[in-house]
């Protein structure tokens, strides 16, 4: 019997694909009857083909998306019910998987899938321009007041580096802001779905902060509207002290794509007024079940997601293969499991680590809370790069109104979509 | 073989890939979808796409760009090969540079344009600045005036891509005006652009028609410059939006099977506008034809 | 053709009366048109050979500090370039041919046979010109991945591509204006010799279609060869050995270092460019002869 999952990784992505193909070759040995057929592609999901592919019903029989997918591959009534399917024999680490990863596949009481990559967000440092400016990078800053600070004294190197950046375009301002906002304790959206609630203390707090930079400090540069690459690019050409981002931006794009070297980054927390981020915007993806899956391709389907994206020392957590492939080993991510599990795969990640963990342990400590992403996301961090922008690029930028007039269309957003 | 059976293959294709998709396009305009069912939404998509505030800046922002590629990238192309066909030397290698960024992908285009556009360290901006100019933010301009620069900006990166289709097509026209109504124009005493105005425009008046009615339709569907220019084709304060950058935002930027089928009443909506434009300017046209 | 050698706006006369303005001002245009038009192409292609760290830096560089021209074959090897320009050619001059045979034969029946309802098939073709393809993308695929009345699935095939090519309304336009323009007494004259529609056709008016024929063929040819979307739906992820060039560099820019990526993109505008370089006079001719009167 046949299952096809996609997101695999193509051939122009060597060590992935060939790491991928031991695994396939592997589990078909293990389950002498499944056939795993994998549609390589990368990236993973274009939102082109994903529609396209949900309208047609013709998704693969295990199939890649977003949390933020839900509803609407709910909506096109493509997702399989695997509830009966999923227990605690057939997914071994199912009681140590964090509960907001899987309260993502979940609609009411009914499951529809695994997650398989859980990730909150964190500072980005770069060690190299700390030690330049006379800072620990073993200390990120914690609190707005010390990223002012250490901004400043980055911007200082000269040679067009600058201290902090942030997004302001391709609905990436949005969506920074919004884990900026969960760090401070604030809200996007009220908890009934129903309203704005970022014009608040804790919205204007950042917004705030960010503007002090760009126009006191001059820590920001003066080129705005950038969306997501271009910190990751500054990142790796060492023009960019420090910005925010999940942990794979760091092995996934400014190391492999951009060119940096690995041992030149850190994280701390996301930055908060207090030094305690109250959550952290997360995301993640997981797998679906089409619709027309056979009862016995489902039960498959598990078993190659727990052997390849669920079990510690296995698959895509086979840490010593990838320490031997020259995969950096070590970083905070996904953050999938608690309690044992955990345990395990900690232990595990150390002991095949190739870089240092004490780079990443503030971020990893602060525990940050997954705060899951808001109703309609892409529409409302749409609406939110605008005042992202201004906030970056006009000096007379007046925050309280830039925030209330964004609420407004939010909630024209919110109430169209009934 | 009958007339009907030479027209046979291309009919089924159209049928297949056009004209059936068309329709089922037209359909789901009319539907909705939610949790897996897909039912009857009568008017109530369009009647969101038309409460949309960004529905009436889109269609403002078409016209803009309609109106400046008329007048950037229809007369530039008309006057550039005036320009060649006055030239009796390199007129092949000339020929080929113009035609040149016809060739190139989209993509590799739009983001070289990208670079030279940056505000800071653009190349545009870098060579007014040697030249004492004030620069320009080009496309990340805020301003949402008619006409804006970001509009201007992307209206340039879009002539420089596609002008070569027309300048060589243009250019091919005028090398069928005969010589002779230019010798009886300077006869009567005619200079440079008195010989443009009554002669070659009076003799390449079809061709022009024709091509402007094209470019009118093609700008109003123009995608990827703005796409790619403004990251998502919204630009500051939505002022490079077109109503095709927000039929693909509702499609696929927004997230919600639901916003497809307003994508799709939006869709339905430019047809008509441009089904109506085309019918009226063709019917206008025909009269004054030879 | 005959009578436009004569003179333009400007006679030789005056030309040579003007000897050194003219010079000064033909170096000034082809100075400046090869700034304008070559200028942004030497920053695609001299990206491609920086290293990583230079390719992503902000500003970018005018001339490469060091120049890797391993940047391209490791371009080549990484990104696949070689398959994927044989796909992409397989795909480009497939439809290509669909397109000659169907295309053609469609322009000349509209054009020459005047079949019943005609008018109203060609209206409705030159209609589908007002659809931005956007729009259509996704009732196309879901159309492609189950045909009405022949339930068949053609992702991943090539027939995903060649045959939505064939439905080209401008294609068709530019055919039939030229069919139009044949003058009636070559085609009655082979009507009287008891040829047939088709034999017509072949023998008298394709070999005079040479230069038309020409520039439909280029438009198509570049039409496959840039188009992006369409690929990626149909193409993408089904069947990784069949992907176009567009597609794969696409793929590869999320994997590869950045200089390759640009390498690779700069690789793959060369084909379209050396195609016309070669056929650019036919093409040229085929834009004067007879298409476009007046």
């Amino acid at each position: 019997m046949t299952i096809s999952v996609d997101c695999a990784p193509p051939a122009s992505a060597p060590q992935q694909h060939k790491e991928w193909l031991e695994d396939v070759a592997l589990f078909e040995k293990q389950n002498p009857n499944i056939t795993v057929n994998s549609i390589f592609e990368n990236p993973c999901e274009v939102p082109a083909s994903f529609t396209a592919m949900l309208k047609a019903g013709n998704e693969p029989n295990v199939f890649y998306t977003y949390f933020t997918d839900k509803n609407q591959v709910l909506d096109a009534g493509q997702a399989a019910d695997i509830t009966s399917y999923v227990n605690s024999k057939t997914v071994p680490a199912l009681k140590d998987i964090v509960p907001t990863a899987l309260a993502a596949v979940t609609a009411g009481k009914t499951l529809y899938g695994l997650p398989t990559v859980n990730y909150t967000q964190g500072l980005i440092i770069n060690r190299v321009l700390f030690k330049q400016a006379g800072l620990n990078p073993d200390q990120p800053p914690t609190t707005w007041a010390e990223v002012e600070q250490d901004a400043k004294a980055i911007t200082k190197l000269g040679h067009g580096i600058f201290g902090y950046g942030d997004y302001s375009a391709g609905n990436n301002g949005g969506w920074h802001f919004s884990s900026e906002i969960d760090a401070e304790g604030g809200h996007m959206i009220n908890s009934a779905g129903t309203g704005a609630a970022f014009n608040s203390d804790q919205g204007k707090a950042v917004l705030q902060a960010l503007h002090q930079m760009r126009f006191v400090d001059h820590s920001m540069s003066p080129t705005q509207q950038l969306a997501w690459g271009t910190l990751q690019k500054q990142m790796a050409a060492n023009k960019l002290g420090m910005y925010i981002a999940a942990p794979d931006d760091i092995y996934n794009v400014i190391v492999p794509q951009d060119g940096g070297n690995i041992n030149d980054y850190g994280m701390g927390p996301l930055p908060s007024t207090s030094g305690t981020p109250a959550g952290s915007l997360s995301g993640g993806n997981d797998y679906m079940f089409a619709k027309r899956d056979t009862p016995a391709q489902i039960e498959a389907g598990i078993k190659w997601l727990v052997f390849e994206n669920l079990t510690p020392g296995v698959g895509f957590y086979n840490y010593a293969r990838q320490k031997a492939d020259g995969f950096p080993v070590g970083f905070p991510e996904p953050q999938m499991f608690t309690g044992a599990t955990e345990a395990k795969q900690q232990q595990l990640m150390t002991k095949s680590a190739t870089v240092n963990p004490a780079y990443f342990s503030t971020f990893a400590s602060a525990h940050e809370l997954a705060m899951g992403e808001p109703a309609d996301a892409q529409a409302v961090y749409k609406t939110l790069d605008p005042v992202m922008l201004e906030v970056l690029t006009n000096p007379n930028a007046n925050i309280s109104q830039l925030l209330s007039t964004a609420t407004g269309q939010v909630n024209q957003i919110l109430a169209n979509s009934g | 073989m009958s007339a009907h059976g030479f027209l046979i293959g291309a009919v089924l294709c159209f049928g297949f890939f056009s004209w059936y998709p068309i329709c089922r396009e037209i359909v789901m305009s009319f539907q909705k979808s939610r949790l897996g069912v897909t039912s009857w939404a009568g008017l109530s998509n369009y009647e969101r796409i038309f409460r949309d505030p960004t529905f009436w800046t889109a269609w403002k922002n078409t016209l803009e760009f309609t109106v400046l590629a008329l007048i950037i990238g229809y007369a530039v192309p008309f006057f550039v090969a005036i320009l060649l066909n006055e030239l009796r030397h390199a007129k092949g290698y000339l020929r080929c540079l113009v035609y040149l960024p016809v060739m190139l992908p989209p993509t590799s285009a739009l983001l070289l344009f990208a670079y030279f556009y940056d505000p800071s360290y653009g190349l545009f901006n870098d060579v007014l600045r040697h030249l004492h100019l004030p620069v320009s933010q080009w496309v990340q301009s805020p301003g949402t005036g008619l006409p804006s620069m970001a509009m201007i900006s992307v209206v340039i990166a879009a002539t420089w891509m596609n002008m070569g289709g027309a300048t060589l097509i243009y250019l091919a026209a005028l090398q069928n005006i005969p010589g002779e109504l230019y010798d009886a124009a300077e006869l009567d005493g005619a200079g440079l652009f008195r010989k443009i105005r009554h002669v070659t425009i009076p003799q390449t008046r079809l061709i022009l028609s024709m091509l402007l009615l094209l470019q009118i339709v093609a700008t109003m569907q123009m995608f990827v410059e703005a796409f790619i220019l403004t990251n998502g084709g919204a630009g500051v304060n939505n002022n490079t939006l077109s109503v095709v950058n927000l039929i693909y935002q509702y499609a696929f930027a927004l997230s919600g099977a639901s916003n497809y089928n307003s994508a799709s009443a939006l869709g339905v909506v430019l047809m008509l506008v441009l089904a109506v434009f085309s019918g009226g300017y063709l019917w206008l046209t025909r009269q004054t034809d030879r | 053709m005959a009578d436009s050698t004569d003179r333009s706006l400007i006679s030789a006369a005056q030309l040579n009366r003007h000897r050194v303005a003219y010079r000064v001002v033909l170096t000034l245009i082809v100075v400046i048109f090869t700034l304008i038009f070559i200028g942004p192409l030497y920053f695609l292609f001299s990206d491609g050979l920086k290293s990583t760290q230079e390719a992503v830096q902000v500003p970018p560089t005018l001339v490469p500090a060091h120049v890797h021209p391993g940047s391209y074959t490791a371009a080549w090897s990484r990104v696949g370039l070689g398959r994927l320009l044989v796909n992409t050619l397989y795909y480009a001059f497939g439809a290509l041919a669909l397109q000659l045979v169907f295309d053609v034969a469609a322009a000349y029946s509209l054009s020459r046979l005047r079949p019943v309802l005609g008018n109203v098939i060609f209206a409705l073709m030159l209609a589908t010109l007002m659809i931005p393809a956007t729009v259509l993308v996704v009732p196309q695929y879901v159309t492609i991945a189950d045909l009405p009345l022949l339930h068949l699935n053609l992702i991943g095939s090539p027939e995903a591509i060649w045959l939505p090519s064939v439905a080209n309304a401008f294609n068709i336009f530019l055919l039939k204006r030229f069919f139009d323009s044949i003058p009636g007494d070559l085609l009655s004259a082979a009507a009287i010799d008891g040829a047939s529609p088709l034999r017509t056709l072949r023998s008298v008016v394709l070999p005079i279609s040479r230069p038309i024929i020409g520039v439909v063929s280029i438009f198509s040819l570049v039409a496959v060869w840039k188009d992006f979307l369409w690929p990626l739906l149909v193409e993408y992820g089904y069947n990784p050995n069949r992907e176009t060039l567009n597609v794969g560099i696409f793929e590869a820019a999320s994997t590869t270092p950045q200089n390759l990526v640009l390498a690779a993109s700069a690789m793959a505008a060369v084909p379209t460019l050396v195609f016309f370089l070669i056929f650019q006079r036919n093409i040229l001719s085929g834009l004067t002869a007879g298409s476009l009167k007046g």
